[in-house]
Formats: structure tokens, C-alpha cells, sequence
């Protein structure tokens, strides 16, 4: 047994309710033998051989934060891309500030151009969008470098856009691309099932070892950086088991990684749905110090909310398009039963209104068929919903893990452009689902949002759209549910309440160190309180040097 | 040439599985990929199994049938690269596709083009989905989308079921042929059109679908695209598909013509080809006769004996 070690701190927010403060915590191999002050700590003090660490005298520790959905494989394809974004993202190795004209868009991308000092390398960049950067085409695109192949890969991913010399770079017919409907190469715009050709060229650079490796190298930093020490990854395999576990083991399971990931794999696949239950069970008795699969599986109901794809009750979009089901309602519902007959904890990706009316008439289906208790039935999204729709999760024993941050960056565009303002501005609808007590986390599903829990909380504490207005101010909700929706009750959705998510003795000794108090600071400045670094299992890990 | 793709879609239950298994034991005229969702479905004869090996299995006569793994170019691109390309693909779309957006995916996927969209329906069941609150719209869409509509199941329903369904069918879309699949037996020219150039023998009399007939007709001059597209486009319902090679009097140029219901389209096609077209309809003889006439008369120089 290893000494114990005391962190005194200005504050520690523990979000254990039956303590929510102190300012002492001991921990020993890893775990918390308790927490309180120096004072209430001395039983274990005089009993054990110790040393007072004092190094956050002037901070703030709460419960490592948890980001219980986002996706590291999609983030070591993206991370390495010049990034040229509207909104401000703060990543590991750099800031990407807001550009929000066509201007400031072209003049970025030709700085980014005149930088890179081998002439033929690709050039691509992400975080385009028409909104706010204008017409990117061909033309534009062959003006910054006719000789440099330029790729621009839009926000929502559904696009790129090509040079001529991006074009020559695919290797692909013209004749060929010419007839397809979804390709125009007078503007260089691959979309829908174009971009499916464009990515077929894309991908050998996309994913060659060394970017993807690098790739990867970025996504420990920035979920690092968001203050995490645990993430949820909710849909493994991204598609192939025995590479992305080989990649996962090796460069997670490294002394310097200040994080854990809990697993959980994709429901669906191939063969009847009692092999999907088989294979699901496969993975449970993998396990790494920091790998782990849980007693979770994933299944998705309808399309992507980026995508405009989410599956909408009448009356529906206003362009009159409609979403697509990820899953054929009959197999959720079958794959569904088997999960749930198997005691399994269900998470369903919900995004549209009507998605989610099939997740919950499913629920219904199943809690009359053999009723449970426990089952953390859960919604993951939760972009769209109705009032009752909210009540009936409560009442079915359903909890939530949302995604926010749709509501700060889609917000406007979708009032405007796609459902108009009631259920634009309504999305993630948070205030009634604390308001009827229903368990609720908040995930970033990166790469879809910033992986940065204050971010995700300052978006529910506040609502405030990308030009700022509050949108749905009776949704907010407290900077207590808030604060529980990054620590223990996204430790609950992924069932592991018992070892992280608060600061109490017994649990592993996993703390994000901030340098103001959440509870102290303006609702509209939490995303901005900076983060000095974690402790993971016992052991300081600062951010360092940006 | 583009390998053509006959998009086979349908929503779960409608019969898609049954129609492909129907297909690979009919021995096909062509060497044909078959690329399913789901491999387990599929129960492919013991004796036409030539080899499998892990999502391929290869039938003695000729066939492959695939199972479409994580993504559709990357299984379009191994069949055109195999040492034995496919000289057709049917593609089987998920329950769930949209089938003009998979459509348009795979029919203008590099080397492939689209031959037509053959949905699946199931007599017994395909009302009562188009209302159904979360797959009502997908249904009609697909439904919509179709060239050709296969029905299924009509031999368990009641009498005069099939025909109201088929009535129900052409009030969502009245351009599609509707033809029955009693165990998902559907005419191989009528699923996959006719071979160019290599007319195919009449549909035999102890077939199923003898109502079907073949018209051949082999144009003895450069035909007038215009006069033809004119044609094609008025063409009856009754016409289900029109496949072959011509002249084409304006270019000089061999041409492919490919129709099936109302969509047809002309592609360039190698110099070699022997000129003729192949069509399938249904109806009396004497509609056959007709349409050889108005054929004929597309003919930019017509033959004087004739006129």
C-alpha cells in the first residue's frame, strides 16, 4: 500500500450532495480514502503515513469530467485538418477564431497556402459553411493555388469542394464525374452520393497510418484539454474491430493517457438478432486498465441532425423533405427485445421528434412484455422533442444523454431554414426534463460538437444561439444539473456511478482542476473558466504550455 | 461499357430475399454479381456453390453473389477490378434506403451505371405499411421510385386482392409495370432487361409470365434519335423494356439504347456491336406488330420497298 497523499484546495466541489464541499481530499493507489478538511481527515491522517499536497491552494477541483458520447476515431480523421471555422474552437494545439465572412475565409485559406512549404501537398481544410463564408467554388479555389490540390470539407461534412488540381489529385475520370448528378465540376462541389466518389479517393490520405496515428495523438490532447478523465465511446467499431482495437490499445493504454474510455459497441449487424447478442456479449470481458466494454449497447433509431436527416413528426421540414431511418423500425424493435431480454442497458440515437416517438413506443412495447427497473434505457441526442414526449420518457424510467450544443449552432439556422422558430428553438429540450427529474447528461458526440464539457454546460445553463439570442429561455436549467450532467450523472449513463462522478471515499481519484468556481462565476463565462489540468487516478497531469 | 445495376429495394418482409434466391436459380444469360445486405438471408443452393470465401460466393454458373459489407463503392469497385467483372449487378438496397438516393449512389458510381429500380411489394402487407406512421413514407417512396413493381405473396391473398393492390400501385405510380412474382420468380429479361445483340429465345410457354412477349427488331439504316426519343416517350404502358444497339443517323456513332417504363437513355456503345433491339411488352401480338411499324419508321432513310 502506497502513502497516502492530501490535495488541499480552495474549493472542491464534490457533487456528492450529502457533502458538496470540502477542502481536503485524500487518495491512496489511486482511489479516495476520503474527502473533507484536514480537520475531518485526521483519523486516516494519524493511521497511515502521508504527505499534504498543497499545489491547488488556489483552486478548484470538482469530479473528473465525463463525457459519456463522442467518437475518438472520427476526431484523429478531422483534428489534422486546417481548420477554418465560424465559431471559436479551442483545440489542443491551437485556437481556430471565428471567421465569418467570405473575406476573412479566402484571405485565411490563401495564409494557410503560402505556409505549407511543399508545393504538392494536399491542402485540407474544414469548418466551411455557405451561411457565413459565401460561395467557396472551383474558381475561388483555383485563384489561391492552380498548382496545389485544395480540398474544402464543409462543417456538416455532407460537401466538399475541389480545385482543378484537387480533382487531377482523385485520379478519377472526368467523364465519369461529369454525368454524376451530385457532382458539379464547374464549382468543384461533391455532395451526397458525389461525396461518396470524392471520399473514395480521400480516404487511403485520410486514413494512412501516420495522419491517422497524429490524428490520434490530438484527440488524447484535446480530450485532455476539455478536462475529461473519462469519455464514453458510443458506437465501437467505427468499422473494424481488430484494427481500431489494436490502434486503441496501443495508444490509450499508455502511462501519459490521463483518461479511461468506456465502450460500448453497435447493437446492429449482420445475421439474426440473437447473434447480435452473442457478439455484443463478446466484447464484455475485453478490458484494459482504461478499456473497458460495460453492459451497454447502441442502437440508432433515425438519420443525422447535421444532416437534416432526423426523422420529424408532421408537419415536418419546411423544404418538405424528409429524414431516414437509421435502423428499419421492426429490426430496432427486434434488436431492441433481444437487448433488453438480455438485461442490457439500451442507448438509442434519437434526433427528430418522430425518431424518438419510435424509441419510446418501442420502450412502452418492452416494459409491458417484462417490465424492468433500472434499465437506463437511454436517448442519446435528443435533438427534437415534444413536452409529452419529455413525461413519457419520465415515466417509462428512460434517461437522457443530450447533445446541446445543436442548439447553439443550429439553432438559428434551423429556425430560419428548416423546422422554423417553436422547435428550433426548443430543441434539447433540458429545462423539462429536469424539471420532471429525469437523469440527464450532456455529451459533445465529438466531432459534432467541441469536446469541452463547460462549453456543453454553458449552452444549457444559458441557450444562447451563435448571434446570441437566448433561444427558449424556460428550457435553461440550473448550473447544479448542469454541472451533474458532466460529472455524476454522465458516470450514470455509462453505469459507472459507483467508481467515478464525485468526489467521496471509495471512488478512483479522478478531479478536473479549474482555476474559478463554476458556482462563483457569470452563467454566460462558464465556457471560459480555464482549466489548469486533471488528476487521473491519483495523479496530476497539467495542461501545460498551449 | 458501364456495368448496368438493376436496384432491387422493397421494404423488409416484401420479398426481396426470395426474388434473389428465385434469380440465382434461374442460371442467369450473364455472368451477374448479386450484392445482398445481409448474407444470412440469402440460402443459395447447396449444389450451385462453386466456392465461398468469407463474403463471396461463387456459383457454378458463373454468378457471385457478395454481401455488401460497410460501404457500396468500395464493393462496386472489387467487382469491377475482379479478373471476371460482372456483366450485371443486382443490387439489393436495405429496408430502410431511400431508393433514389442509393440510386443515384450506385448508378452513377465510376464504371456502373443504373438499368432500372425494381421494388418488391408485398400483396399482403404493402397498404397496410403505407400507413403505417413511421414507414409510411418510406413505402410510397419506394414505391414510387420503382420501374418495375414485383408482387409478392399475391398467391396467399384473396381473390381480387392482387388486382385491387395493383390498382392501389398505379394510383402512386401509374408508369411502372406491375408484374406478379409467385415465389419470387420474376422474367430475367424482365428484372434484368435483354441482352443486347444477342437475342434472347421467347419466353417459354410453360413459363410463368407467358404473357410476355419479345419483339426483335434489327434496323436496317441509321435511325433518327429525335423520331425515336418521340417515340419512346409515347410508348404504352405495355412496353416494359426496350434494349439495343442502332446508328445513330446524326453522329455516325453505334448507339445503346436502354429503356425500361418511361426512362430511357442513350449511351455511346463500341464500334463492333451489331445493330438491333430487343423489346419486351405485354399484351396481343398484334400490339408487336405496331410497334415494329412505328420502329421502322424512325429510320432516317426509310426503305423505299416499304414505303
Amino acid at each position: 500500500m502506497s502513502e497516502i497523499t492530501v490535495y488541499t484546495a480552495r474549493k472542491i466541489r464534490t457533487m456528492n450532495p450529502s457533502m458538496p464541499e470540502a477542502t481536503a481530499v485524500a487518495v491512496r493507489d489511486g482511489r479516495i480514502v476520503e474527502a473533507g478538511s484536514l480537520e475531518t481527515l485526521k483519523p486516516w491522517l494519524d493511521a497511515y503515513p502521508h504527505k499534504v499536497d498543497t499545489r491547488f491552494e488556489k483552486h478548484v477541483l470538482m469530479p473528473g469530467f465525463i463525457d459519456p458520447h463522442l467518437h475518438p476515431s472520427l476526431g484523429a480523421i478531422l483534428l489534422p485538418c486546417h481548420f477554418i471555422t465560424a465559431m471559436t474552437w479551442h483545440l489542443p494545439d491551437r485556437v481556430s477564431p471565428p471567421v465569418t465572412s467570405h473575406e476573412d475565409y479566402v484571405a485565411r485559406l490563401r495564409e494557410i497556402e503560402t505556409s505549407m512549404a511543399d508545393p504538392d501537398e494536399l491542402l485540407l481544410t474544414w469548418g466551411y459553411h455557405k451561411i457565413w463564408h459565401g460561395i467557396v467554388d472551383r474558381t475561388v479555389l483555383n485563384d489561391i493555388s492552380a498548382t496545389r490540390p485544395i480540398i474544402v470539407w464543409q462543417r456538416s461534412f455532407h460537401e466538399v469542394i475541389a480545385n482543378d488540381a484537387a480533382i487531377d489529385w482523385m485520379k478519377l475520370d472526368r467523364a465519369e464525374l461529369e454525368r454524376h448528378p451530385q457532382i458539379d465540376l464547374a464549382s468543384g462541389r461533391f455532395f451526397e452520393t458525389g461525396l461518396a466518389v470524392a471520399t473514395k479517393s480521400m480516404n487511403p490520405y485520410l486514413f494512412a497510418p501516420e495522419r491517422f496515428g497524429k490524428g490520434l495523438e490530438l484527440v488524447k490532447k484535446a480530450i485532455h484539454f476539455g478536462g475529461h478523465t473519462t469519455i464514453g465511446e458510443l458506437a465501437y467499431p467505427l468499422i473494424n474491430d481488430e484494427l481500431e482495437w489494436d490502434i486503441l490499445a496501443n495508444t490509450i493504454e499508455q502511462d501519459d493517457v490521463p483518461f479511461r474510455m468506456r465502450l460500448v459497441p453497435r447493437g446492429a449487424g449482420p445475421g439474426e438478432t440473437d447473434k447480435a447478442v452473442e457478439r455484443v456479449n463478446g466484447f464484455q470481458s475485453r478490458k484494459t486498465h482504461r478499456l473497458s466494454f460495460g453492459n451497454g449497447v447502441k442502437l440508432f433509431s433515425d438519420g443525422g441532425f447535421f444532416a437534416e436527416l432526423m426523422q420529424m413528426q408532421p408537419p415536418g421540414f419546411i423544404d418538405g423533405h424528409h429524414g431516414e431511418w437509421m435502423t428499419a423500425p421492426e429490426r430496432l424493435e427486434a434488436l431492441a427485445r433481444a437487448f433488453w431480454n438480455e438485461g442490457k442497458q439500451i442507448h438509442v440515437h434519437c434526433t427528430g421528434d418522430m425518431g424518438l416517438e419510435l424509441a419510446l413506443a418501442i420502450l412502452e412495447k418492452l416494459q409491458f412484455e417484462r417490465p424492468r427497473f433500472n434499465h437506463r434505457f437511454t436517448i442519446e441526442h435528443f435533438g427534437a422533442s415534444t413536452p409529452e414526449q419529455a413525461r413519457r420518457i419520465k415515466d417509462l424510467g428512460a434517461i437522457v444523454s443530450a447533445n446541446v450544443y445543436y442548439l447553439h449552432e443550429l439553432g438559428e439556422a434551423y429556425w430560419r431554414q428548416s423546422i422554423g422558430y417553436e422547435r428550433a428553438s426548443q430543441m434539447a429540450r433540458l429545462g423539462t426534463l429536469e424539471s420532471l427529474g429525469v437523469t440527464t447528461a450532456l455529451h459533445s458526440d465529438f466531432t459534432m460538437a467541441p469536446a469541452l464539457p463547460l462549453n456543453s454546460a454553458w449552452v444549457a445553463v444559458n441557450r444562447l444561439s451563435e448571434s446570441g439570442t437566448v433561444l427558449a429561455p424556460e428550457e435553461r436549467i440550473s448550473l447544479d444539473s448542469a454541472m451533474r450532467a458532466i460529472t455524476i450523472d454522465a458516470a450514470y449513463m455509462l453505469g459507472m456511478e459507483d467508481e467515478i462522478g464525485s468526489i467521496r471515499a471509495g471512488k478512483m481519484a479522478d478531479f478536473t482542476v479549474l482555476e474559478a468556481d463554476p458556482w462563483e462565476t457569470a452563467p454566460e463565462d462558464l465556457k471560459d473558466i480555464p482549466i489548469w489540468g486533471t488528476v487521473f487516478e491519483g495523479e496530476p497531469f497539467p495542461l501545460g504550455e498551449r | 461499357m458501364r456495368i448496368p445495376i438493376t436496384l432491387l429495394t422493397g421494404y423488409l418482409g416484401a420479398g426481396k430475399t426470395t426474388i434473389i434466391n428465385a434469380l440465382l436459380a434461374q442460371n442467369p444469360d450473364r455472368r451477374m454479381a448479386v450484392l445482398v445486405n445481409d448474407f444470412g438471408a440469402v440460402n443459395i443452393d447447396a449444389s450451385l456453390i462453386a466456392s465461398r470465401d468469407g463474403d463471396t460466393v461463387r456459383l457454378t454458373n458463373g454468378c457471385v453473389c457478395c454481401s455488401i459489407e460497410d460501404d457500396l463503392g468500395t464493393a462496386l469497385d472489387a467487382l469491377a477490378k475482379s479478373p471476371h467483372p460482372p456483366e450485371h449487378v443486382l443490387l439489393e438496397a436495405s429496408g430502410v434506403a431511400d431508393p433514389q438516393r442509393i440510386a443515384r449512389h450506385a448508378g452513377h458510381w465510376p464504371g456502373f451505371e443504373l438499368d432500372a429500380i425494381v421494388t418488391a411489394a408485398d400483396c399482403e402487407t404493402v397498404r397496410e405499411r403505407a400507413a403505417d406512421k413511421f414507414v409510411g413514407h418510406l413505402v410510397e417512396s419506394q414505391i414510387r421510385a420503382a420501374d418495375i413493381i414485383a408482387l409478392t405473396k399475391s398467391d396467399l391473398v384473396a381473390p381480387g386482392d392482387a388486382e385491387s393492390t395493383t390498382r392501389w400501385l398505379h394510383s402512386l405510380n401509374d408508369d411502372a409495370l406491375v408484374t406478379d412474382a409467385p415465389h419470387g420468380r420474376v422474367e430475367l429479361a424482365l428484372l434484368l432487361g435483354p441482352r443486347p445483340g444477342r437475342p434472347s429465345p421467347p419466353a417459354m410457354p410453360d413459363q410463368p409470365h407467358d404473357a410476355f412477349r419479345t419483339m426483335h427488331w434489327v434496323p436496317q439504316h441509321p435511325v433518327d434519335t429525335e423520331k425515336l426519343s418521340r417515340l419512346l416517350s409515347e410508348m404504352p404502358r405495355a412496353v416494359h423494356r426496350v434494349k439495343g444497339f442502332f446508328v445513330d443517323a446524326r453522329t455516325g456513332q453505334m448507339t445503346l439504347l436502354q429503356q425500361v417504363g418511361r426512362r430511357f437513355r442513350f449511351s455511346a456503345a463500341p464500334k463492333t456491336a451489331a445493330p438491333g433491339l430487343v423489346l419486351i411488352a405485354s399484351g396481343p401480338d398484334m400490339d408487336l406488330a405496331r410497334y415494329h411499324l412505328a420502329f421502322e419508321s424512325c429510320q432516317s432513310t426509310v426503305p423505299s420497298e416499304r414505303v
